[in-house]
């Protein structure tokens, strides 16, 4: 296989394209943009989660140094709240719906006076009678989700066939309110021409970025340019676009300058959605020797008052295994809080935890090995639908991964390896995420000059440290026959050919289908031109230097195949974790990791290693440390700077490794690609609990396992 | 079967998106030199005579978006290493700043003065003021590492320092790592490895990485070094070291492993293998 | 942060002047907790007094044992050649903080001026007694996860979150300050940081127009068995659930004199008093070390979500006993 694609570049672990400008600190993320005459514009908040502001004095704000205008509600131009930003906080009215929600901004001068001005705002408030931001409380009442997707699945005779399994595990298991924190905060640099605006604004997708601020804006979409072609991270939060990008709009309308506004990390926290907390109780039923006829997933999860967003922590288990009878439901919890937003892995990687530490106990109790049990569970086709797989690697990635990590090594007895202090363990877990194209467009522009030939590539597409720049390089080298060296990529940037998002994993195989499609094109017509037949079909390059074509360019657009519908398309995987435990201190170290994932074609394995180890970053840090936590009282977190919320630092992680299952699976698009950004969170919770469990006997089901857990 | 794919030989290309590169009267490799004259002919004299400037940088961006300037790769590339030139100090109306201080210190080896406001961090004087934006504000509050500069030699956190303390000092950005027009060594490193996905948080960790070959150099200690008591110079640092030492610099997308591969490879000198494993 | 000005002392007795003259004035060393304050609007000083380039910076043995200038930075100090072999209990506690950056930054005078880390005073939306002084502190029933067990009042629950000072307690250090007329004083560490009583706004003993001059650490006896443990969230850059600086002098397999006190668990470096007079004379046995760690935590106060930190004490003070016993 490797000797036939010796000529190509798609499967190979070229650097990044733009990887020289991120060294050197020339890629220009939004901030990064200069403008004259720039004015700062800060953001103030509400103090309380639910009531009314009775009355805000600006006053002394507005007369502070360097001050251009305050924005509050009273004064606020009237934006369409119905444009597509998510969360509300558009300045539009007096209601306060959450702790945090934006309620104004000072625009001045510098960022250091209006800072320091928006800290004389005085608003005085009138507080609803009952708040809800009692999580405990709330969940006590939830009420059924809108979603279709959210309504109760029930399949044989649901959950309540549990009581004709031989064998039964039930527990409970709870999760956080995570939050992205992209290393970038949500910034955005707003540049009005008469009645056009610039947005430069890191932005998953694009276009859905564009039309949301342009009918926000009262605006057509061509009167808005999104520009974004670098982004500092996203992980979801910057999908859907939040208040502050319409905002900083507003702010350069009224001051009639370029205006910049940063959030700051403080702000992050309830300014652009979050992972929401969840329970999730799993029942299971099986026989003695392990065969599942049961399985029962209910998750209860909070949302924002007013809208409602709700992870899918059932659809792992909707595939995963092969029972007969299933239920996978939904209930959900309206709070004073603001709305949740995919967070990567959405609903997968807080629902595997739940799920594959539930398969684990299930194990444990029917003195199996894990793996065996899952095998032994392999379902033959979708258990939800019934279509047939696409292609499904769970058994090999368990079965190579094991191999490879050594798992035999694994004690099946908990608690009993040890080194000194430490506590040694092995956990296992398996994970999916479906693979699907999306409608994007590309446009490829030839020239040919000294006897070379050069290639633009235009696609609306982003690149959030993905490796969107070079991967699409790279199958446009493959697609015209000219070298990556060769090839321009312009890509982030709304006026260019419009592509579906970096989000949901559907970025690569949307992307790279659509400058593919657009190669493919621009080499049938360049043949088309030159009139003439072919043995062997020329490469577009080929073709430009024999028919001395000058230019030559066209535009396509790309759909995913009519047919993927009619299977299950998913990217698959198995987790192999080692933990090492201080018995004494409780401190917990993953020092070895492994992730097997079949993911179709990997197009670039340098860059795809990267994202799936940064998967399982994410799983560490959503395992290990990260937990934010909301003070029913107020409404707030008591947990709003890096200080208090723990991402994973460069020694939380051990030796990562990622490893691909070579996989053809041409179903859900033509060049075979499944996606990988999000599947390499998935499972990782529970692996990292699974071998916690093994170190030490003790099943922690509520995260973060932090110290004081494995001590007390 | 187990394949393990040797890293290839690398083609870089890059979309050009500079702004605020500021050159001025450096003198131009013949790579560079053909560069513009290939590209540019009627503006090399002026270059030459009189150094690049942005408007210079421009064209080739408009150039670059026409697919031209792929052939002149390895030209490119050397401009991109070089430090900018910071001659443009981004002037203020007089009300906007308050409590001025006039600052007078060196960076990325270039004498620069600025009046600032008493308030401004270096970080936000660098970004806004004096147009370098390769260091960049990750929380303002000294708890990611992303503003990591070197400031007479240690790596500080710019955020966290005001303006006005940097009188007589020398900063050095990422903007100032490369010699002339080549890399740092950490920088190529940090490309071979993937030392990062997104990209915002490299500035800062490249800054400290280089400063941490110096404290490796003077023997300096760390949290997890095995006998804090002996005492050497020229430490070779293990991975744990090299974690410890650098877990002052979050990277929420996760390169920590890649990042630890590339400092080991820049202190060594001898390449780090990078392997992804395909079965099947 | 709000306009201030921006001054420079050339000398110890103008800075001294310059911050008297001033009630609202500050002084400025590594700014790396004051700096984030101003930014967080927590303190507002009017005028900055930059002491950075005083000559506080040498550190040098002297008859008692060796004296830390204040500005001299962390990471220097705990690089010193003297501190590393003479006092690696010191050097480990001041390599368990922060980050390289910061140290680089933090002098050793304002890492003991450091300010609590808790959530509630960092936020200027929330009641807090340390902030201002009477408006209720929303942590004593809120989430305290991360707050004291020892020594807190019904006005301030807060802990005081540095590594270095919990070392110098256990090393017996003490504090010199340049005081308002020119004169000296010594502080001894224990009298230094204060309990929060009906005053948690007083983190320290220092009067406004005091500057500290350095830390005099008297000869240490324990070099050869001390050790700092450590436990935290994450396995670095994080602030203390709890830590413990312990030292031993053995008298053979007697233990001499212990020295034992822990951070993470009050508003000051918690001297382990009881701890400490159960293990002299004792023999070094990890029994022993683990009667006197539970003695110490017997009169531990926990809060609704900070049980957990009596069993991570006596398992830390226990452990640090045992590495420093090892050696």
């Amino acid at each position: 296989m490797e000797k036939e694609e010796k000529n190509k570049s798609i499967g190979k672990g070229i650097d990044r394209i733009d990887g020289i400008l991120k060294i050197t600190g020339k890629a220009t993320y939004a901030t990064d943009y200069p403008a004259k005459n720039m004015a700062f514009a800060v953001l103030f908040k509400s103090t309380i989660a639910a009531g009314r502001i009775t009355s805000i004095d600006a006053e002394a704000a507005k007369k502070s140094p360097g001050v251009l205008t305050v924005i509050t509600h009273e004064n606020a131009p009237k934006l369409n709240v119905k444009g597509g930003l998510r969360g509300g906080a558009l300045l539009q009215g007096p209601e306060i719906l959450f702790y945090g929600q934006h309620i104004g901004l000072v625009v001045a001068e510098t960022f250091e006076q209006a800072t320091a001005a928006s800290h004389l705002i005085k608003v005085t408030y009138q507080q609803e009678a009952h708040q809800k931001t009692d999580f405990e409380h709330e969940a006590k009442t939830p009420v059924m989700p809108k979603g279709k997707e959210l309504q109760d699945f029930v399949k044989g005779g649901g959950k309540a066939a549990v009581k004709t399994a031989e064998v039964t595990l039930e527990a409970q298991y709870e999760t956080p309110i995570e939050h992205h924190h992209p290393m970038e905060p949500h910034s955005t640099v707003a540049i009005w021409e008469g009645d056009h605006v610039t947005l430069y604004n890191g932005s998953q997708i694009i276009n859905g970025a564009q039309t949301a601020a342009a009918a926000t804006l009262n605006l057509k979409p061509e009167q808005v340019r999104i520009v974004s072609p670098y982004i500092g991270g996203g992980f979801g939060s910057k999908g859907g676009q939040w208040a502050n990008l319409v905002l900083c709009a507003v702010a350069a309308k009224v001051v009639k300058r370029p205006v910049k506004l940063a959030l700051s990390r403080q702000q992050m926290f309830n300014s652009v959605g979050l992972r929401q907390r969840n329970i999730q109780k799993i029942t299971l039923g099986a026989t003695k020797d392990g065969k599942l006829n049961t399985l029962a997933h209910e998750t209860i999860s909070h949302t924002a008052i007013n809208d409602e967003y709700i992870e899918p922590c059932g659809d792992c288990s909707k595939i995963m295994y092969d029972a007969p009878n299933a239920l996978i439901s939904y209930r959900s919890v309206p709070m004073h809080v603001i709305l949740p937003t995919y967070t990567r892995g959405p609903g997968k990687s807080t629902g595997s935890f739940a799920l594959e530490s539930a398969m684990d106990e299930l194990a444990h109790k029917l003195r199996m090995d894990p793996i065996d049990l899952r095998i032994k569970n392999e379902p033959k086709e979708d258990p939800s639908n019934g279509k047939p797989w696409s292609s499904r690697t769970t058994v090999q990635c368990l079965k190579e991964g094991a191999k490879a990590f050594g798992w035999e090594k694994r004690k099946m007895e908990p608690g009993v390896n040890k080194i000194g202090d430490d506590l040694v363990g092995y956990g296992v877990a398996c994970g999916t995420y479906p693979a699907r194209q999306r409608d994007s467009s590309a446009a490829v522009k030839l020239s040919l000059k000294n006897g070379q030939v050069f290639a633009t590539v235009e696609i609306a597409a982003s690149d959030l440290g993905t490796g969107t720049n070079t991967i699409l390089a790279q199958t446009a080298a493959d697609g015209l026959g000219i070298p990556v060296s060769q090839i321009t990529m312009n890509i982030g940037d709304s006026s260019l050919p419009p592509a579906a998002g970096s989000v949901g994993s559907v970025g690569a195989s949307s992307f790279a289908n659509a400058v593919n499609d657009a190669c493919t094109k621009i080499t049938d017509e360049l043949l088309a031109k030159s009139g003439k037949q072919f043995f062997v079909r020329p490469t577009a390059r080929e073709l430009m230097i024999s028919e001395n074509i000058a230019a030559f360019q066209i535009r396509s657009d790309s759909k995913a195949p009519v047919d993927a519908d009619q299977y299950s398309c998913h990217s698959f995987n198995a987790n192999f974790a080692e933990v090492r435990i201080n018995s004494v201190t409780g401190m917990i170290k993953v020092t070895r990791f492994l992730a097997v994932t079949g993911a179709g074609k990997i197009l670039n394995p340098k860059t795809a290693r990267s994202q799936i180890i940064g998967g399982n970053v994410w799983g560490i840090g959503m395992a290990l440390s990260e937990e934010s936590i909301i003070d029913p009282r107020y409404g707030n977190f008591a947990t709003r700077s890096f200080a208090d919320y723990h991402v994973p630092s460069n020694l939380d992680v051990g030796k990562l490794d990622a490893m691909f299952i070579n996989e053809i699976d041409l179903v859900p698009n033509k060049m075979g690609v499944k996606g990988i950004g999000e599947v390499g969170i998935v499972g990782v919770a529970a692996a990292i609990a699974n071998a916690v469990f093994n170190a030490t006997g003790k099943r922690i089901r509520n995260l973060p396992i932090t110290p004081d857990k494995i001590l007390v | 079967m187990l394949v393990i794919i040797e890293r290839q030989p690398t083609i870089a290309f890059f979309s050009f998106q500079l702004i605020n590169m500021k050159q001025k009267r450096t003198a131009l490799s013949p790579e560079e030199q053909k560069l513009f004259g290939d590209l540019m002919p009627e503006e090399l004299e002026e270059v030459l005579d009189s150094g690049l400037h942005r408007r210079h940088f421009l064209k080739l961006m408009s150039l670059a978006t026409a697919g031209l300037l792929a052939s002149h790769l390895i030209g490119a590339e050397q401009l991109f290493a070089r430090a900018a030139d910071i001659d443009d100090i981004q002037d203020l109306i007089p009300g906007a700043i308050e409590n001025g201080v006039n600052l007078s210190f060196n960076v990325n080896s270039k004498a620069t003065k600025v009046l600032v406001d008493s308030r401004m961090t270096l970080l936000d004087t660098l970004r806004e003021r004096i147009g370098l934006t390769g260091s960049k504000k990750g929380c303002d509050h000294g708890q990611c590492g992303a503003c990591t500069v070197i400031v007479d030699g240690n790596r500080v956190l710019s955020c966290l320092t005001l303006a006005a303390t940097c009188e007589g000092k020398s900063v050095i950005t990422i903007e100032g790592l490369a010699k002339g027009n080549e890399l740092n060594p950490m920088q190529a490193a940090f490309l071979k490895h993937d030392g990062f996905q997104c990209g915002y948080c490299t500035p800062g960790q490249i800054c400290s990485a280089v400063a941490l070959m110096k404290e490796a150099k003077e023997g300096q200690a760390s949290f997890v070094t095995k006998d804090i008591r002996a005492q050497q110079q020229g430490i070779l640092l293990t991975d744990e070291e090299i974690s410890e030492r650098m877990s002052g610099n979050i990277c929420r997308c996760g390169a920590y492993p890649n990042i630890v591969a590339a400092i080991k490879e820049a202190q060594t000198g001898k390449s780090v293998e990078q392997n992804w494993l395909f079965v099947g | 942060m709000n306009p201030f000005k921006f001054s420079m002392a050339q000398n110890q007795s103008q800075a001294v002047n310059m911050l008297v003259s001033n009630n609202s004035a500050a002084l400025l060393g590594g700014g790396t907790n004051l700096l984030d304050l101003m930014k967080e609007h927590v303190a507002a000083p009017t005028e900055l007094i930059d002491i950075t380039r005083l000559e506080l910076k040498t550190i040098e043995k002297n008859a008692l044992g060796i004296s830390l200038g204040a500005l001299a930075k962390n990471t220097d100090t705990a690089n010193h050649p003297i501190i590393r072999s003479d006092y690696p209990l010191l050097s480990k506690a001041i390599l368990a903080g922060a980050s390289a950056q910061i140290r680089n930054m933090a002098t050793n005078g304002g890492n003991l001026l450091q300010r609590t880390r808790c959530s509630y005073f960092y936020d200027i939306a929330m009641p807090c007694n340390k902030r201002e002084p009477g408006s209720g502190c929303a942590a004593m029933e809120g989430f305290n996860r991360m707050h004291a067990i020892f020594g807190w009042s019904d006005q301030c629950v807060a802990v005081y979150p540095s590594d270095m000072a919990v070392a110098l307690s256990a090393l017996r250090a003490s504090v010199r300050v340049l005081q308002q007329d020119g004169s000296s004083r010594n502080i001894a560490f224990d009298d230094f940081h204060i309990l929060p009583g009906q005053h948690p706004e007083k983190d320290n003993s220092l009067k406004h127009g005091e500057l500290i001059t350095s830390i005099e650490i008297p000869e240490n006896k324990l070099a050869a068995h001390s050790a700092y443990v450590k436990v935290r969230d994450r396995n670095s850059y994080a602030f203390a659930l709890v830590s413990v600086a312990a030292g031993l002098a053995l008298e053979g397999a007697r233990i001499g004199d212990a020295h034992i006190s822990m951070g993470g668990v009050a508003h000051k470096p918690w001297r382990a008093l009881k701890a400490e007079a159960f293990l002299k004379g004792k023999t070094a046995s990890t029994a022993n070390f683990r009667a006197a760690a539970k003695a110490e935590m017997a009169a531990a106060k926990p809060l609704s979500h900070n049980k957990f930190k009596v069993e991570m004490g006596i398992n830390s003070i226990t452990n640090a006993l045992e590495m420093a016993l090892k050696g």
